[in-house]
Order: structure tokens, then C-alpha cells, then sequence
């Protein structure tokens, strides 16, 4: 096509029904994205923006089987029978799950898999790749095995392999979820540039419109696959009130004073090379930790280690007698066993059809019960295993990055059943990137960076981690 | 993988043709002289390209239990030539000679390709097919096979932890139990893999592969004295081969 051709999006009419389902996960939606625009889609989890972007860049029904009406059209050309292969040299989706998208072993290679697919001259595609990893601040993984980054490390690996492509089109499926503060400012500063400067379309699926301030975008919110809202870009939005992540009021934590629960004497943890050294905290009945950092700080490794998962290199940890471990995972799939939702609400704790149903009613998860629990998205997978880790009753309760793919009303539900274990003398340790959330939730905050160790109250953290620099850390900064 | 040492060096056609070469003579000559030249072989290429000799046999150590099964099944069902024990069980020179010489030919095979898989980059091999005119997707079948090892060891891993803070007890001391564990183990693990497969799959589609009949080969393969050496080795097992079906060594 002439590059001249403008690329306006025309959605018209758009519906979508999986095969397993007795909805619509789109229900006659229609929009106009003029080429260049920047437009964020947020709403509910399960409202439909993930079958949207898959729609938009074809693999809707042509890969996941669905019926589909309506129309998508690109500079006025009808995508209905066009091979996703052939759409992505328009259309690049970055998917929500970065390791559902990696295919080769090497981080180089798979930066440069998508422009040797476009058959160029093996300089522009080393060009390429070169810049795609400064672009996204990981020239220095070029030459790791994949299967070795960190969640947030592949996330940015996942974007730069996209961005290579130079696609006239860009569809971030929640390009945050995996990403620490530093990257998400880095990311869309990136993003911003590349928006202005190669005047290209950025359609962004995001739970944290807060962090697509940097975009400035016009803002769609869907509900039950229909648009419910449209908010022009820079307009001012009351997060809340729009039903978005962003600001939090949550009431002020007590003090903590129980009993010990935990008592972590100077371990250390680091693959080649430690990653931090001498970490010493005690964990008392009644409080919430709450872990921040950079990708790759070993914050999940912290919680294996807090769960009995894997051993420290030194020191020790000391568990008080009676204490009930129980870890929800950054992948929820890993703990997923049984072939329906109800079994697995079920399994190892056998209780009769009616407490299920109100443990699924209370998961948001009703009218899922017969459904595979590895076919619903991951936001609902992951309150999934929410529901399964309490219906343990743990008084440890360890949380590894719950907050992806929620929306607000799914978040204040964890947070609520969070504060009902620390309220009946349980511990919670929590992971999260969701810094004004770490500052309205936390009795504490732990820092992990390489060789940085900050632990204290949240302003007490918050100040220091400002005097150091790192601003994208502090809550202000995302306020 | 593009530092290392030995066989890490050599260019990965070199390292593929070599195991080709290697496993073609195995099997295409019965000979015990022949197999447990080649297997000193690869240890001690092995040892070249990093491994000490003792991580060398460690590694092997599972494998070598199979062999020896391997071994035991056919001396005890191949009954030819002079007779060395007619009870309880009839063992014939002809059984043992079988025996270690399928057990010999498992061992070579099985160490020489985890050589292979230990230094070869299989992105780099892809290319190196493509450069050879080999189509690009069965390149490509090949690196996505090696993509789902680590894959499955880093599931496996997170399963059984996640089998732990569930507290699901996996044990293999009845069938009944061995049922229980493979639903618990190894279908979520295969439910991932297949997920995986999928979306993998839409991945690859969307950075348009096989758009085109042909794609760039982008990486360029340092030549390395190693690829001499390597194919060297390669060289010797063949006339090594070639001389004994001469020669008609046992």
C-alpha cells in the first residue's frame, strides 16, 4: 500500500460469541480510530477488550474459534478474510501474557524473528533488533535465554519483538501487568515518542489508566462487550467513579503488635551472584508486607523462600507453630488441577453445593462453575485461585502480583478478603507494581533492588527511595 | 551459547552433521569396538567443550541404568551360541554380545545427543538450516521442539510446589496413587504445554510467519577451528565404521 494511504480503523457493528460460552464477549461494538490517534480500552475484567485486540489483529475466529458479525475495516478495507500473518505487517498485538508470546531461545533472536519473517536485508533486521532493545532499556539481555528473564524483563522482550515490526497499527494488551514502575514510565515514553514522531495508531488495554498519562489518550470503557463511556483524550477522570484503578482510599492500616509470625534472620538469594544479601524482617500476627522493586529483584523468590518453597543460601527462617501457609502465584495456571470450576473450589476442601456457590458468587466467578477453569480469562483464573488458597484459612498468606488483570471492583474484593485473614491474626506478604496501592495497603514496605535493601513504614520508604532518585517508585508519581 | 568452549564453538551445522554421523554409524554398524570408540569419543568431547569427567558420567548415570535393563532383557531373551548358564535362566554369548551392544548403542546415542542439545544453539541451527536451503518451518519445528524442555521442566517445577502449598500428596506406591499423580502432574502440565502450543502459535502468526516462502537468515555464523575439529570427529567415526564392517570386528 502507498505509505500515503491513511490507516483510520473503522469497527462496525462487531460481535463475538465463543464457542463455550452462552454470551457475547462482544456485543455490537463500533468505533472510528483515526490513523495516529492514541486510544486506551479499559472496563471490567472479562468485558471484552482482550477478544477486541485479538478481533483487531485477526486471530479472531481465523486462530480462536468464534462466531463473529459485524465488520473491521484498515484504511477502508475489510479485514474479514485477511490471514493473520498478512495483517501483521499492519497490525501488531502485544499480547497480556509475555510468555505466551516468546518463541525462540535467544532474546536477540527474538527480536529480530518478526523482520526476518518480513523477508529484510539481514542490516536492516540487525538495525532493528538493535533498536527495539534500546528502545525498551534490555540491550543488555541480548544474548540471555528466554526461558531465564524475569516476568517484567520478558514483558519488555515482548514489546521490543513487536516494536521491530514497525507496524502502522500498535495493540497493547495490558502492556503494564508485568512491568515495575520504572519500566512502565519507560515504556510509555517510548510509546509517546513513537505515537508522535512515526505518527502511529496505539490502541492500549489497560486496568492502570494512571499509567498511560504519559499518552494522553482517549479513553472507551466497555462493560459486557458494549461501549459504556467515551472520554475524550487529556480529559480529567475520577478514576473511581469510572470504575478504573488509579487513587485509593482505603482506611488506614492498625498497627501491627501480635505475635511473631515470621522471623527471617539474614538470607541471602541470587543466582549467579546474589541479588541481596543479609535480609533480616520479623512478621507479626496482624500485618501486611508489602514487596516492591525493579524486575529481576527477587521478590518471588523472596515468597518461595517465605513459603518453605526453596532454601536460602544462608541464614535462616523461623515459622511460629500453627502456621498455614498459603500462596497465591504470579501464574495462575500453575495452580489449576481439576477440569471444572467447581471441582476445583472443591478439591481438598469438601463442602456441599451450597457453600461452592457462595464461594464462587463471592470470587465473581457464578455462572462459571461447569466451565474449564484454564479457558477463563486470567483475571478470573486468578481470583480463582484466590478463592481456592483461602478456602485453606492460611495465616500466612503470601500474594505474588494478584492485582493483574483485575479491575477496581476485583481488587477491593482481594484487598477485602486480605484484610479479613490479617484481621483474624494472619500475615499477608504481598508483591505488587501497584505503588499507590502498596502506600494505601501496607503496615510496611520492603524495597529489592540489586544490592539495595529498604525496609520501614511506607513514607518512611517512600522518602528514602525519593532521596535516591527513583521516583517512579514513590506514589506521587503515579497520583 | 555463542561463548563456551569446544563443541559450544563450532558452528551448530557442524555440531548437527556430527550428530548425524555419529548416530549413523551406531547404528548402521553392530560393532562393540565401533561403539565404545565413539562413545570415548564423546566423553571426550564432552570434556573439551566444559564438562568435567566426573559431571560427564553423573549425567549419564539414568541413562546408564536403562542400558543395563536394556542389557539384562536381551541376554536373558537371545539365546544363540555357546551356552554360559542354563539355569535358572539360559544366558548365551550370543545374548550378552546383543545385550552390550544395544546397551553401548543407547548410551552413545542418548549422550551424544544431550551433547548436542548442551552446546548448540538452536536458533542458530535454524538458521544455518535456512542456509542450507532447508525450508524454514521445519527449522523451526525444530526449535520450538527445544523450546518446550525448558518449558516443561519449569512447569513441572511449578506444579509440585503448587501441589505443595495445596496440600496435594503425590506418591507412586500403588496405582491407584500413580493415577492420582499423573491427573495431579502431569495432565496440568500437558494442559499448559498445549495452551502454550496455541498461543504460541498466534504469536508466531503475528509476526508473520509464513508470510513468505523464504525468510531472512539475520545472524552471522563466525567460522570456528572447532567446526574442523568437530567434523574431524565426525570423519574418524565414519572410516572408523567403514573399517570395521570391513574388517568384520565383533
Amino acid at each position: 500500500m502507498p505509505s500515503s494511504e491513511r490507516f483510520d480503523i473503522a469497527i462496525s457493528k462487531l460481535s463475538v460469541r465463543y464457542p463455550d460460552r452462552d454470551s457475547d464477549a462482544l456485543v455490537g461494538f463500533s468505533e472510528t480510530i483515526a490513523e495516529g490517534e492514541v486510544v486506551a480500552i479499559a472496563g471490567p475484567s472479562g468485558c471484552g477488550k482482550t477478544t477486541l485486540c485479538r478481533t483487531l489483529a485477526g486471530f479472531v475466529p481465523s486462530m480462536i474459534p468464534a462466531a463473529v458479525s459485524g465488520d473491521v475495516c484498515l484504511g477502508g478495507e475489510s479485514l474479514r478474510n485477511v490471514a493473520p500473518e498478512a495483517l501483521a505487517t499492519r497490525i501488531g498485538l502485544v499480547q497480556q501474557d509475555p510468555d505466551a508470546q516468546i518463541c525462540t531461545l535467544s532474546a536477540w533472536q527474538e527480536v529480530a524473528f518478526g523482520p526476518e519473517n518480513l523477508c529484510l536485508p539481514a542490516p536492516e533486521v540487525r538495525a532493528r533488533v538493535e533498536r527495539g532493545l534500546a528502545e525498551l532499556g534490555i540491550a543488555h539481555l541480548r544474548d540471555r535465554v528466554t526461558t531465564t528473564l524475569s516476568g517484567g524483563e520478558k514483558q519488555r522482550l515482548a514489546i521490543a519483538s513487536i516494536l521491530a515490526m514497525e507496524p502502522r497499527v500498535l495493540l497493547f494488551d495490558e502492556p503494564t501487568a508485568n512491568l515495575d514502575p520504572r519500566g512502565v514510565q519507560a515504556l510509555f515514553a517510548t510509546l509517546s515518542d513513537f505515537g508522535r514522531t512515526e505518527k502511529r495508531t496505539l490502541v492500549v488495554i489497560e486496568h492502570r489508566i494512571d499509567a498511560l498519562r504519559a499518552l494522553a489518550p482517549r479513553l472507551v470503557l466497555l462493560d459486557h462487550g458494549e461501549t459504556v463511556e467515551r472520554y475524550p483524550a487529556r480529559e480529567r477522570i475520577d478514576y473511581a467513579e469510572a470504575g478504573l484503578r488509579g487513587a485509593w482510599a482505603l482506611p488506614a492500616p492498625e498497627t501491627a503488635s501480635g505475635s511473631p509470625r515470621i522471623v527471617v534472620d539474614r538470607i541471602s538469594f541470587g543466582y549467579d551472584e546474589a541479588l541481596w544479601r543479609d535480609l533480616s524482617f520479623t512478621l507479626r500476627e496482624g500485618e501486611v508486607l508489602v514487596v516492591i522493586g525493579p524486575n529481576g529483584g527477587g521478590k518471588t523468590s523472596l515468597l518461595r523462600l517465605l513459603a518453605g518453597l526453596a532454601s536460602s543460601r544462608t541464614g535462616t527462617i523461623e515459622r511460629s507453630r500453627g502456621t498455614q501457609v498459603g500462596f497465591v502465584f504470579q501464574h495462575p495456571h500453575h495452580q489449576i488441577f481439576e477440569r471444572t470450576v467447581r471441582q476445583e473450589i472443591k478439591l481438598g476442601n469438601p463442602r456441599d453445593a451450597g457453600g461452592v456457590d457462595a464461594e464462587l458468587l463471592d470470587a465473581r466467578l457464578a455462572g462459571l462453575d461447569d466451565a474449564v477453569p484454564l479457558s477463563l480469562s486470567l483475571g478470573e483464573q486468578r481470583r480463582l485461585t484466590m478463592a481456592t488458597t483461602l478456602a485453606r484459612r492460611p495465616n500466612l498468606l503470601l500474594l505474588d502480583e494478584p492485582f493483574i488483570g483485575q479491575d477496581r471492583r476485583n481488587v477491593l474484593w482481594m484487598i477485602s478478603r486480605l484484610r479479613e485473614v490479617v484481621a483474624a491474626g494472619g500475615t499477608a506478604v504481598l508483591v505488587t507494581h501497584d505503588i499507590p496501592l502498596a502506600a494505601a495497603l501496607a503496615d510496611r514496605v520492603l524495597y529489592l533492588d540489586r544490592g539495595v535493601q529498604l525496609l520501614g513504614p511506607p513514607d518512611e520508604v517512600f522518602g528514602r527511595l525519593r532521596d535516591l532518585g527513583e521516583i517512579a517508585f514513590t506514589p506521587e508519581t503515579w497520583s | 551459547m555463542t561463548g563456551g568452549r569446544g563443541l559450544h564453538r563450532s558452528s551448530p551445522m557442524t555440531n548437527f552433521v556430527l550428530l548425524l554421523a555419529l548416530v549413523g554409524v551406531v547404528l548402521a554398524v553392530p560393532s562393540l569396538i565401533v561403539e565404545g570408540a565413539i562413545l570415548l569419543g564423546v566423553a571426550c568431547l564432552a570434556i573439551t567443550s566444559g564438562d568435567r569427567p566426573a559431571q560427564f558420567f553423573r549425567r549419564l548415570r539414568f541413562v546408564t541404568l536403562f542400558a543395563l535393563v536394556l542389557f539384562i532383557a536381551q541376554a536373558l531373551s537371545i539365546h544363540t551360541g555357546q551356552v554360559f548358564v542354563t539355569s535358572p535362566v539360559r544366558i548365551t554369548a550370543g545374548g550378552l554380545l546383543a545385550g552390550a551392544r544395544m546397551a553401548l548403542r543407547f548410551l552413545v546415542i542418548l549422550s551424544a545427543s544431550a551433547l548436542f542439545v548442551r552446546t548448540t544453539d538452536p536458533d542458530r541451527l535454524a538458521q544455518g538450516l535456512i542456509r542450507a536451503g532447508i525450508p524454514y518451518r521445519y527449522g523451526y519445528l525444530f526449535i520450538l521442539a527445544l523450546r518446550f524442555v525448558p518449558f516443561f521442566q519449569d512447569e513441572l517445577r511449578s506444579v509440585r510446589e503448587a501441589q505443595r502449598v495445596r496440600g496435594i500428596k503425590v506418591s507412586v506406591r500403588s496405582p491407584r496413587r500413580i493415577a492420582h499423580a499423573a491427573r495431579y502432574t502431569f495432565v496440568p502440565v500437558l494442559v499448559s504445554g498445549l495452551h502454550r502450543v496455541d498461543s504460541i502459535a498466534i504469536s508466531m502468526k503475528g509476526r508473520c510467519f509464513g508470510l513468505y516462502s523464504r525468510r531472512t537468515a539475520s545472524r552471522e555464523e563466525p567460522q570456528s577451528g572447532w567446526s574442523l575439529v568437530a567434523l574431524g570427529v565426525g570423519g574418524l567415526a565414519v572410516a572408523l565404521a567403514i573399517v570395521a564392517a570391513r574388517g568384520r570386528w565383533i
